[in-house]
């Protein structure tokens, strides 16, 4: 390894190289022409105002359910359609957020079973469009992803203090103080911090079901200040606003001791002392029902596309699903190779002594990068680069690019934790074997990365394939994926055929993640 | 006194089945090698392992239809036997009440179990701040106020220095003495217990394969396995 200390960590570099992508792209769209604006005017404050209680109550209702719900299905292991449930929830947290869209229009639209059913008993269930509808999109996407990290992260409970419950004759109160309120604690300032950026900066929800400029976000309002205005300095000036505030967020967090939620692992049983609770049966089979009434039908929803399958042979489909997939593979290579290099940049330390402040540094800006405007920094890059080639020839280019961008937070999640096992566990034998470069990877690292690895790929694949952000801006012309085509066919209201391709989007996000688990 | 009679534990890569006689008040030591089913024969006895056949009692009683709370036994793991987040006091109060709410005289007994383990002065301390032994001690002030008269530890002081661990062999043979308990300890060093154990069986296998007072146990020669066990 002579010679590596002159030379700065390959991880280090591409965090460099990052930051001067985002900064150029700012410069690109400030100098593209438009008003300059570096004060946000009332307009802006009364978005970002709106956008942070619509994340706060996002947060907090995704929190409570998910938490609920993590713990009737640790306490339920086994029911009639747990298994169900558990596949629809993964679906959920996989699926393409304009599929959850489709679905939630599905079931409470205007002429959706449900306010039909409502308006046959006499009552009126209030329109989805709006803030609730947000919010309960939000839910719906969130919800599961806190049940299955609090899953694990509760299955993880040494078995000894589960016994030590059981033999000291917890009831369910002291089940939740002494066993599960711990775990809970340590989680969720992570879970909430992911899920606040994600909401407070999301878009495709916040544009369909928002209702009107009063739920907006500043995403939505960068996307009207491109595509409405056409005025790039000012869409410049909220991105740079939207960066500003998501750091001073992610820092005022870590203050409190936020990190990122670690991916779920495999939840194990373990004979819980509350199991036997009659109380606990009833609020456990309540909040089970709930979550299948609120979860199931969105995610089901796509199954009424299955007739509408044959319509969608034809050469636009095929063609929109073929670059889709060579859009997301190339954005997962990209998000993996980005999420690697910073991980091991966060661990590298010399014989193996771990730097926590270094690797916490990297953790928050991972974190910081959910809050990254992806229409500002890929109209900016456009903006830079025209001229250099054909609309969709930059596209194919820079989609991708954006995608793993947006991809990284939650690849990182899957990477960072085993690689820092790794190093923690055999850092120091490989180290004194003299094991280093390709010895190291082949012998060491790639027996405890292949399956999060593989995970990883197939997760960013999964949200690179149902992206539908920057390809609403960029889409059209020669560029058009699944997601687009789809959005093309509701607003046409073709709802089946719409639904035929969410249908397909939903089941390759979860072939891939299925993929991944038995990798 | 505590007798399984072919108490046996079914699993698909391994069988356990115990026959085992311990007078009341003695202290019997468990050794044997690794994977030969020490620990499943005393979760066995505190009702953490699905038992197939056989029978079990302790002082005439049945234990076997018993949950594990309503078995007489406390049972100390080698690790984890405390909850992080509460103090040395909270952990051993955990013991008369889990929802941690003491009365006065409930108090008085936690702190006569800490005084008891010599740990009076670190009564506000979390897991955290306790060294291993401190930590193990803080588990047996909890056995002591549960005053349940079976105690089974398993491997309990495996992770100490030889000193501290002879140091807290004693410790539990003068409270077994003082409170009239039945002790059972798996112990992988077998000359640590010699001084103290009445009894000492030899499990290997899945089975209670010799059984006897230490001297004539732990004597060279006794039996091959035996020999092979403790490297003569």
């Amino acid at each position: 390894m002579a010679g590596a200390a002159a030379l700065p960590h390959p991880g280090l570099i591409a965090a460099g190289l990052l930051a001067a992508l985002i900064m150029a792209a700012l410069a690109g769209l400030a100098s593209a022409g438009g008003t300059a604006t570096l004060m946000p005017g009332p307009y802006l404050w009364g978005v970002v105002r709106g956008a942070a209680s619509q994340a706060a109550l996002s947060t907090v209702l995704s929190l409570l359910l998910g938490t609920a719900l993590a713990l009737a299905l640790t306490r339920r292991s086994s029911f009639p359609g747990r298994r169900l449930l558990m596949a629809v929830m993964t679906a959920a947290t996989v699926a393409p957020t304009i599929v959850i869209i489709f679905g939630l229009v599905a079931m409470f639209g205007r002429s959706a079973p449900l306010p039909a059913l409502a308006a046959s008993l006499g009552l009126t269930l209030p329109a989805i469009y709006g803030l609730h509808g947000i919010v309960l999109a939000h839910v719906v996407m969130n919800a599961p992803l806190v049940a299955r990290v609090l899953m694990a992260a509760v299955a993880a409970t040494p078995a000894e203090q589960t016994r030590l419950g059981q033999m000291l004759r917890f009831n369910p109160l002291d089940c939740l103080r002494h066993l599960d309120g711990p775990v809970i604690r340590r989680e969720w300032p992570g879970l909430a911090a992911f899920i606040f950026l994600l909401c407070f900066t999301s878009f495709a929800v916040v544009l369909s079901l928002g209702g009107g400029p009063a739920n907006a976000t500043l995403e939505v309002a960068i996307y009207q200040a491109l595509k409405l205005d056409v005025d790039f300095a000012r869409a410049a000036g909220i991105a740079l606003l939207q960066i500003m505030l998501s750091l001073a967020f992610v820092l005022a967090f870590s203050a409190i001791g936020a990190r990122l939620p670690d991916a779920p692992g495999q939840a194990r049983g373990q004979t819980r002392p509350d199991a036997g609770s009659r109380l606990l049966f009833w609020i456990d089979g309540a909040v089970i029902a709930c979550a299948m009434l609120l979860i199931a039908p969105v995610v089901l929803s796509v199954l009424s596309g299955l007739g509408q399958l044959p319509s969608l042979v034809g050469a636009d489909v095929a063609r929109a699903a073929l670059t889709s997939a060579v859009l997301a593979a190339i954005a997962a290579a990209l998000a993996v190779l980005l999420a690697l290099l910073l991980a091991s940049a966060a661990e590298a330390a010399p014989l193996g002594r771990a730097s926590p402040g270094r690797a916490r540094l990297v953790e928050l800006a991972v974190l910081a990068l959910l809050g990254l405007p992806p229409f500002a920094l890929v109209t900016g890059l456009f903006v830079l680069l025209r001229g250099t080639g054909s609309v969709s020839g930059i596209g194919l280019v820079l989609v991708p690019l954006i995608n793993a961008l947006m991809a990284l937070p939650f690849v990182y999640r899957l990477l960072a934790p085993p690689l820092r096992q790794s190093a923690e566990r055999h850092g120091r034998l490989s180290t004194s074997l003299g094991l280093s470069g390709v010895a190291h990877l082949r012998i060491v690292a790639w027996p405890a990365l292949r399956r999060p690895l593989m995970a990883a790929l197939a997760l960013a694949a999964a949200l690179s394939m149902g992206d539908f952000g920057v390809i609403a801006l960029f889409g059209g012309g020669d560029l058009v994926t699944l997601p687009y085509l789809m959005a093309e066919r509701m607003g046409a209201y073709r709802l089946d055929e719409a639904g035929a391709i969410a249908l397909v989007l939903v089941a390759s996000a979860t072939a891939l993640t299925f993929l991944a688990d038995r990798a | 006194m505590l007798e399984l009679n072919a108490l046996t534990v079914h699993y698909p890569d391994f069988t356990g089945c115990y026959s085992l006689t311990v007078p009341r008040g003695a202290l019997c030591a468990v050794i044997g090698p690794s994977g030969g089913g020490k620990t499943t024969m005393l979760h066995a006895i505190a009702g953490f392992e699905p038992v197939s056949g056989g029978t079990l009692s302790f002082a005439g009683r049945n234990l076997l239809p018993l949950p594990p709370a309503g078995r007489p036994c406390s049972l100390l793991f080698q690790d984890n036997n405390l909850f992080p987040h509460l103090t040395a006091e909270q952990n051993v109060g955990l013991g008369l009440k889990p929802g941690l709410s003491l009365s006065a005289s409930e108090r008085t007994a936690v702190a006569e179990a800490l005084a008891a383990v010599e740990l009076s002065d670190e009564a506000a301390r979390r897991p955290g701040e306790l060294s291993g032994g401190q930590r193990q001690r803080v588990a047996l002030a909890r056995a002591l106020v549960m005053r349940r008269p079976l105690l089974l530890l398993d491997e309990p002081f495996g992770a100490l220095d030889p000193g501290l661990r002879k140091a807290m062999i004693n410790l539990t043979d003068r409270l077994r003495r003082e409170h009239d308990l039945t002790v059972i300890m798996t112990i992988h060093t077998p000359a640590d217990i010699a001084g103290a154990a009445d009894l000492v069986a030899f499990v290997a296998d899945g089975e209670v394969q010799h059984m006897a007072p230490p001297a004539a146990l732990l004597r060279p020669g006794h039996s091959s396995a035996l020999d092979a066990f403790m490297g003569v």
